[in-house]
């Protein structure tokens, strides 16, 4: 046992004051995007997991069909909380997510056109990560820097570790949010992991966080 | 009299939230619900003088819960406080009669307002 380490264990209470921060994180992320595509984004309550990178597959399988492959947008970032946030629809959302962006006064968009999905999803990552993570890092006194977003597209769910670039061997900290894209029948997930060095800091800013009330 | 107050949020975080934001030097008796079902039920029960209502709760959401609130009694002071900041969303509560949106997190100022807005304090 080394002496020195800091107990990163998350109690329940820990759990659920992550999942009320990630609520209005989220919260904020789905006003950004609906205001971007004047639609309404419904929202369900957030859940939180502890769990190995290694489980997230089993975790993201109870919320995709069976023979879905799926686009996923991740980002990068960089704080005292550091990790990847990651976007996935199902592939058969994509071209509704096209038609997202379509604007009324120009001829309607190629929704097969592969590079229009592409800048469409990123975009769309870019914006509900973007806005979800900063939230996040606002609410809990932190400041954060972001790579650029990046696709993955098409993939198969057995895949994702290798895809995703997952450290199976990291304590990852789960957040799924599932939201529907009203009026579109889109349903999508959120979830950030982050690496076990995270943890003590996270750990410390939620119990700061309630302390400012 | 105290003064009842129903708070109706899915989250016990949320909830240990709000009671920390009430304002001193007032005396309120205070209802807990844990969804909209919930505290629909608490709301005939009880008849508070003013609901702190949430919009992102399981089994009855919070749009619904305020429409039944008001079918029960129509001058019921509610609420809303929520982290569902969407412009629809904000007038779709404000159609159904809330008496103002509160952003989540609230802070003791934001409640003060709400509850002062209501002529509760
Ligand atoms: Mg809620």
């Amino acid at each position: 046992m080394n002496t020195s380490q800091t107990d990163t264990t998350f109690t329940k209470e820990d759990g659920a004051i992550l999942e009320e921060v990630m609520n209005i994180a989220f919260g904020k992320a789905s006003s950004e995007l609906a205001t971007v595509v004047d639609l309404r984004i419904l929202l369900n309550a957030p859940k939180v997991e502890f769990l190995q990178a290694d489980d997230l597959l089993r975790w993201i399988k109870q919320d995709t069909a069976d023979n879905d492959t799926l686009n996923m947008i991740e980002q990068n970032f960089w704080g005292k909380y550091t990790g990847s946030a990651f976007l996935a629809f199902p592939t058969s959302a994509s071209k509704g997510l096209v038609s997202l962006f379509e604007d009324d006064d120009l001829p309607p968009m190629d929704e097969e056109n592969p590079l229009l999905v592409k800048e469409n999803l990123l975009e769309i990552g870019n914006i509900l990560i973007g806005a979800c993570v900063s939230k996040v890092a606002e609410l809990l006194d932190d400041e954060v820097t972001f790579s650029p977003p990046r696709l993955i597209p098409r993939m198969v769910v057995d895949n994702l570790a290798n895809e995703a670039r997952l450290d199976p061997d990291k304590v990852a900290i789960l957040i799924k949010t599932v939201f529907h894209i009203q009026d579109k029948d889109i349903k999508g997930f959120l979830f950030l992991v982050a690496g076990e060095e995270s943890m003590a800091w996270l750990k410390t800013a939620l119990q700061n966080f309630m302390a400012k009330f | 009299m105290p003064k009842k107050l129903l708070i109706v949020d899915d989250s016990p975080v949320s909830r240990a939230i709000i009671k920390k934001c009430l304002p001193e030097g007032h005396d309120f008796e205070l209802f807990e619900a844990e969804d909209g079902q919930q505290g629909l039920e608490k709301f005939k029960e009880v008849k508070p003088d003013a609901t702190l209502l949430d919009l992102t709760m399981p089994v009855m959401d919070g749009f619904e819960a305020l429409e039944e609130i008001k079918k029960v009694d129509s001058g019921a002071q509610v609420i809303v406080l929520t982290a569902d900041i969407q412009p629809k969303a904000y007038e779709t509560v404000m159609g159904l009669g809330a008496a103002m949106v509160v952003p989540k997190p609230p802070s003791s100022e934001s409640i003060a307002d709400g509850l002062s807005k209501i002529g509760l304090i």
